[in-house]
C-alpha cells in the first residue's frame, strides 16, 4: 500500500473523529471572512462613520482572530490526542518521523483547505445577512449587497495559513517528543491521580469562595464613594478583577471537589448511579480542568457584561436622549424658537411650546445626603443648581417654601445619593433660604445644555423663584438662561417636523444650542448599534467556540470513561440509568461555568451600568437568555454524544 | 436443585457470509451452591460461553434459563434488571470506577437494588470483615494492591446475594500469593454462604479449587470432571492430565 493510498483511507476511517472539528473550522472561517467582508466593503463607511468605528472593526478582527487561532490549535491537540494510537502504529511498521509528518500533514492540509474554502463560500453569503443584521441595528438605510472583497479573501487566507503552520508545528512536536509506548498509553493515561481529599482542597475550597465573595463586594461598593480619586478607583478595579479570577480558579480547584466530597462523605459511601457517574466524576474532572474552566467563565462573563452593557446603551438610546433633549425639540434662544415655531406653524403642525426661566443658584443639600461620599464631595465644591418655578412646569403645585428636584441622570443619582425628603437651603450672596426639600420628580426639565450633564433642577415655588431672581450672584449666571421645548402634539407627524429642524438646522443661531429628540436617539443608536454588533460578533465566537471546547472535552471523557459504563451496565443498570446520570453530569459540568459566568457578569454589570443608559434589568436579562439558550445547545449534543459511547459500551 | 440451565447454545459471529461459530451446541447444568471452573485453550469460546451465560452477551440459538427464568426471553431492560438482582461479576482486570472508593464500589449493586442505607452498611461491615477490606474501605482503587482490587471486586460480587456469580479469569493479574489467597476466599465464601460460582479461567491451579471443572474445545463441551472426596492435589493431577491430553500432547504413563 503506497503512502498516498494510505492517507486516503486514513482519512475516510478518521472522518467520524474529524465531523466536529470539520465544522467547527468551517464555523470560526465564515466567521472570520464575513467579517473582513465587511471591514472591507465600501458600504460600511457609512455604518461606522467615523475613524473611531473602523479602528473598532479593525481592533475587533485582530481579537477574532486570536479567538480562532486559540480555538484551533486547542481542538487540534484534542484530535491529535486521539490519533495518537495510529501514530504509535505507523512507527511500529517502520515508518520514521519525518515520513508519519508527511502523511499526517498531508491529510491534515486536505481536511483543513476544504474545509476553509466551504467556510469561505459561507461566509460570503452569510455577510450580506451580517451586513443586513448590522443596518438593521445601526438605523442606516440601504439595502445590503453582495460584494466578493479580493483584500478580504487574501486576509482570510493568509491568516488560516498562519494558523495551519502552527497546527503543524505542534502536531510535529508531538510527534518528535513521544515514544511508541507513549503514543500507545496516550489515549489511556486519565489526567487525574485520585488522591485522598487533604486540608488543604478545604482551605483551597474555604479561599475560592471567599475571594470571589469579596470580589463582587468590593464590585458593589466601588461607585458608592468608598473610593475616591481615579487611582483608588483603579487599585479596587485591579483588586475586584484578580480576586474573582483567582476565586474561580480556587472554585473549580478546589470548591467544587470540596462541596461534592461533602455530599459524598454524607452518603457514607452508599451513591446511587447519579452521584456515582456525576458526583465522582465531576470532583476530579473539574479539578484538572481548573485553568481551562477559569478562561472559560471569565471570557463568558466578559463578553455577557460587554453584550449586556452595549445592549444597556442602545436600548436606552430613547431615554437618554429624552434626558438630554427634555422634550422634542428644544432651544436656548427665543428667536431661534420662534423660527422653528413658525415654520411648523407654516406647515400645519400641532404644537406645544414650553418656556422655563432658569437662575443658577448654590445649593446647600448636606442634610439630607445620604452617604458619606456624597458629603464629602458637597463639602470639597459647592453644589450650583439650575432653579426653575413650578408655574413654569406642567402639572405640578408647590406652596411656598417647597422645594422639589427633577431629572437627575442615574449616574449622578449614584454618585450623589439624597434622601426623599429633608432641609436644604439656596444661598445667594445677600440671604440664605430654607426650604423643605419634598421628593423627586420623575420628568426632565431641562436639556443636558443647562444641567451640567446630570444634576438635577431645583423646583421652586413661583414667591421663591423671584426671590432668588432678586438675589442672584451674577458670577454663577451662564449664557443660557431660558430653556425652550417644542413638543409635537400628533406623534405621527415627529418626523415630519424632524425634517424641518434639519432643513433649519443652518439657519439657527450659532448659541441657540438645537437639539432634537430623534435626531438624538438616532445617533446613539448608530454608534451604539456598531459597539453592540462587533460585541455581539465576538461573543458568539467566543460563546460558540468554548461550548465546542467544553463539548470536545466531554468527547474525550466520554471515552475515558467508556470502561466505567461496561463496569456499570454488567453489573446491571440500564441505558437509561446511565444516561440519567449523564445529563446530571452535564447539568452541572455546563451549568457551573455559566452560572459563575453569569454571576460573575451580573456584578460587574451592576456596578457600573449607570454609566451606560438608564435600563438595568430588560437589555441584561435578554442577554443572559438568549446567551444560556444557546450555551445548553452544547450541553445537548454532548448528551446525545454520551448516549452514542454508552450504547456501544456493551 | 438446578440453578442454570443451558441447552444447544449456539453462538456466531459476523454476518451471513463471513459466519464464525464460537459455541457449537453446548449444554450445561449448574446446581445450586456449586463451585464450577470452566477451562479451555485461549480460542475455545469459553469466555463467550461465560458472556453468554451471564446474559451480557445474546446467544445465537439455544435455551437458557436461570432460576427457572427463560433468559432468551428478557427484553435488554428486563436482563439489565435481573443481572443487578440475581448475578454477581468478578473480572479479570478488577473492573473497579477508579474515582470511587473501595466501600463506594462494593456498595454500588446495593444501590441498584434498592437497599436502604442501614442495611447496605450492615451488610458492608460483615462482608469487610471476612475479606478484610475495613482498613482500606476509604482508598481509591490505584492506592490498593491487585490483590485487594480483587477483593473489592468479588466482595463486590457478593455483597447482594446473587444467584449466580460469574468470575472472569479472576487470578489472571494477580501473583501466585495473591491468587492463592482469592481462590481460598472464594472457596470458603462458596462453603458459608452457599454461593454458586461459575469461573473461567486457564490456570489449572485455579481450576483445582473447584468441585467441578468443564472442559471445552473448539465451542463444544469436551469433557468434565469431578473433584469428589479427592484431595486437591490428586484433583489438580487430573485436571493437568485432562489439559494434557486437550491440548493433544501425548502424556507419558
Amino acid at each position: 500500500m503506497s503512502i498516498n493510498r494510505l492517507i486516503i483511507q486514513n482519512l475516510k476511517q478518521n472522518v467520524k473523529n474529524y465531523y466536529l472539528y470539520v465544522l467547527a473550522l468551517i464555523f470560526s472561517v465564515a466567521l472570520y471572512f464575513s467579517f473582513v467582508t465587511l471591514q472591507y466593503d465600501p458600504s460600511m463607511d457609512r455604518a461606522s462613520g467615523s475613524i473611531r468605528g473602523e479602528a473598532g472593526i479593525r481592533s475587533a478582527s485582530v481579537l477574532l482572530f486570536v479567538i480562532v487561532a486559540v480555538f484551533l490549535l486547542y481542538a487540534n491537540r484534542i484530535f491529535i490526542k486521539r490519533l495518537s494510537q495510529e501514530i504509535g502504529l505507523f512507527q511500529l511498521i517502520g515508518m520514521n518521523k519525518k515520513q508519519i509528518f508527511r502523511v499526517l500533514t498531508i491529510e491534515n492540509s486536505i481536511l483543513y483547505f476544504s474545509s476553509l474554502a466551504f467556510g469561505i463560500g459561507i461566509g460570503f453569503i452569510s455577510s450580506k445577512l451580517i451586513m443586513m443584521i448590522l443596518y438593521k441595528i445601526t438605523g442606516v438605510d440601504d439595502v445590503a449587497s453582495l460584494h466578493f472583497s479580493i483584500e478580504a479573501l487574501q486576509q482570510t487566507l493568509i491568516i488560516f495559513c498562519i494558523v495551519f503552520v502552527c497546527i503543524c508545528f505542534t502536531n510535529y512536536l508531538f510527534i518528535l517528543k513521544n515514544t511508541i509506548l507513549q503514543l500507545f498509553t496516550v489515549l489511556k493515561s486519565t489526567e487525574h491521580r485520585v488522591k485522598r481529599f487533604a486540608w488543604l482542597e478545604v482551605i483551597i475550597g474555604l479561599l475560592g469562595l471567599l475571594s470571589i465573595g469579596s470580589g463582587y463586594y468590593v464590585s458593589q461598593r466601588l461607585f458608592d464613594g468608598d473610593f475616591t480619586g481615579i487611582n483608588h478607583l483603579f487599585l479596587a478595579m485591579i483588586f475586584i478583577l484578580s480576586s474573582v479570577i483567582i476565586g474561580t480558579y480556587f472554585f473549580f480547584k478546589g470548591t467544587v471537589s470540596f462541596i461534592l466530597n461533602m455530599m459524598r462523605k454524607y452518603r457514607r459511601g452508599y451513591l446511587t448511579i447519579n452521584h456515582v457517574l456525576s458526583l465522582s466524576s465531576l470532583m476530579f474532572r473539574m479539578k484538572s480542568n481548573a485553568l481551562l474552566l477559569t478562561i472559560v467563565t471569565t471570557v463568558s462573563a466578559l463578553s455577557i457584561g460587554l453584550l449586556s452593557l452595549s445592549y444597556i446603551t442602545y436600548y436606552s438610546a430613547e431615554k437618554t436622549a429624552m434626558q438630554n433633549v427634555a422634550g422634542d425639540f428644544s432651544f436656548t434662544t427665543e428667536q431661534t424658537a420662534d423660527l422653528f415655531t413658525n415654520t411648523l406653524e407654516e406647515a400645519n403642525i400641532p404644537f406645544q411650546r414650553i418656556q422655563r426661566d432658569v437662575i443658577y443658584v448654590e445649593a446647600d443639600v448636606e442634610a439630607i445626603a445620604e452617604t458619606e461620599f456624597a458629603q464629602q464631595n458637597i463639602e470639597e465644591m459647592p453644589l450650583i443648581l439650575p432653579v426653575v418655578s413650578a408655574e413654569q412646569v406642567e402639572n405640578l403645585d408647590l406652596v411656598e417654601g417647597e422645594t422639589r428636584f427633577a431629572g437627575a441622570s442615574v449616574l449622578m443619582e449614584t454618585m450623589l445619593t439624597l434622601k426623599d425628603e429633608g432641609e436644604i437651603s439656596w444661598i445667594t450672596p445677600e440671604a440664605t433660604i430654607d426650604q423643605h426639600f419634598s421628593g423627586r420628580e420623575k420628568t426632565t426639565i431641562l436639556s443636558y445644555l443647562f444641567t451640567n450633564g446630570g444634576l438635577p433642577v431645583g423646583i421652586v415655588n413661583q414667591n421663591t423663584f423671584e426671590q432668588l431672581q432678586v438675589y442672584q450672584d451674577e458670577d454663577l449666571q451662564v449664557d443660557y438662561n431660558v430653556f425652550f421645548a417644542v413638543n409635537i402634539t400628533n406623534r405621527s407627524q415627529l418626523d415630519d417636523a424632524n425634517k424641518l429642524f434639519n432643513h433649519l438646522i443652518d439657519e439657527f443661531e450659532a448659541e441657540s444650542g438645537p437639539l432634537s429628540l430623534v435626531e438624538m436617539s438616532q445617533d446613539q443608536k448608530e454608534s451604539m448599534g456598531l459597539v453592540m454588533f462587533i460585541v455581539g460578533f465576538l461573543g458568539l465566537t467566543f460563546l460558540i467556540t468554548s461550548g465546542c471546547i467544553l463539548y470536545f472535552k466531554q468527547m474525550d471523557e466520554s471515552e475515558d470513561e467508556k470502561a466505567n459504563y461496561t463496569i456499570l451496565r454488567k453489573i446491571g443498570y440500564t441505558k437509561h440509568d446511565l444516561i440519567k446520570g449523564i445529563r446530571i453530569k452535564q447539568i452541572f459540568n455546563f451549568g457551573i461555568p455559566l452560572i459563575l459566568g453569569l454571576s460573575h457578569s451580573y456584578f460587574a454589570v451592576k456596578s457600573g451600568w449607570f454609566f451606560f443608559g438608564t435600563e438595568l434589568w430588560t437589555p441584561m436579562l435578554i442577554v443572559m437568555v438568549i446567551y444560556t439558550i444557546l450555551y445548553s445547545g452544547f450541553g445537548l449534543l454532548s448528551v446525545s454524544y454520551y448516549k452514542e459511547v454508552i450504547n456501544k459500551s456493551l | 436443585m438446578t440453578i442454570l440451565k443451558a441447552e444447544k447454545i449456539h453462538k456466531a459471529y459476523g454476518n451471513k457470509f463471513n459466519r464464525q461459530e464460537v459455541l457449537k451446541g453446548i449444554d450445561l447444568a449448574i446446581e445450586e451452591g456449586e463451585f464450577l471452573s470452566i477451562m479451555g485453550a485461549s480460542g475455545s469460546g469459553k469466555t463467550t460461553l461465560l458472556n453468554v451465560l451471564s446474559s451480557i452477551d445474546k446467544l445465537t440459538s439455544g435455551a437458557l434459563q436461570i432460576e427457572d427464568q427463560d433468559m432468551t426471553k428478557l427484553k435488554e431492560k428486563q436482563l439489565a434488571t435481573f443481572r443487578k438482582l440475581h448475578l454477581g461479576f468478578i473480572f479479570q482486570d478488577y473492573h473497579l470506577l477508579d474515582t470511587l472508593t473501595v466501600k463506594e464500589n462494593i456498595l454500588l449493586p446495593l444501590s441498584i437494588a434498592g437497599f436502604s442505607k442501614k442495611q447496605a452498611q450492615a451488610k458492608f461491615d460483615t462482608l469487610a470483615n471476612q475479606l478484610g477490606l475495613k482498613e482500606i474501605s476509604n482508598h481509591y482503587p490505584n492506592q490498593i494492591s491487585g490483590g485487594q482490587k480483587q477483593r473489592t471486586s468479588a466482595a463486590r460480587a457478593f455483597i447482594h446475594q446473587p444467584s449466580i456469580i460469574f468470575a472472569d479469569e479472576p487470578t489472571g493479574a494477580l501473583d501466585s500469593k495473591a491468587a492463592a489467597d482469592l481462590l481460598n476466599l472464594l472457596s470458603d465464601l462458596n462453603q458459608q454462604r452457599k454461593a454458586t460460582i461459575v469461573m473461567v479461567t486457564h490456570d489449572m491451579t485455579a481450576a483445582s479449587f473447584s468441585k467441578r471443572v468443564v472442559f471445552i474445545k473448539d465451542g463444544q463441551v469436551y469433557t468434565q470432571l469431578n473433584k469428589g472426596d479427592q484431595t486437591q492435589q490428586r484433583f489438580y493431577q487430573d485436571i493437568m492430565k485432562t489439559q494434557a491430553v486437550l491440548s493433544g500432547v501425548p502424556h507419558e504413563h
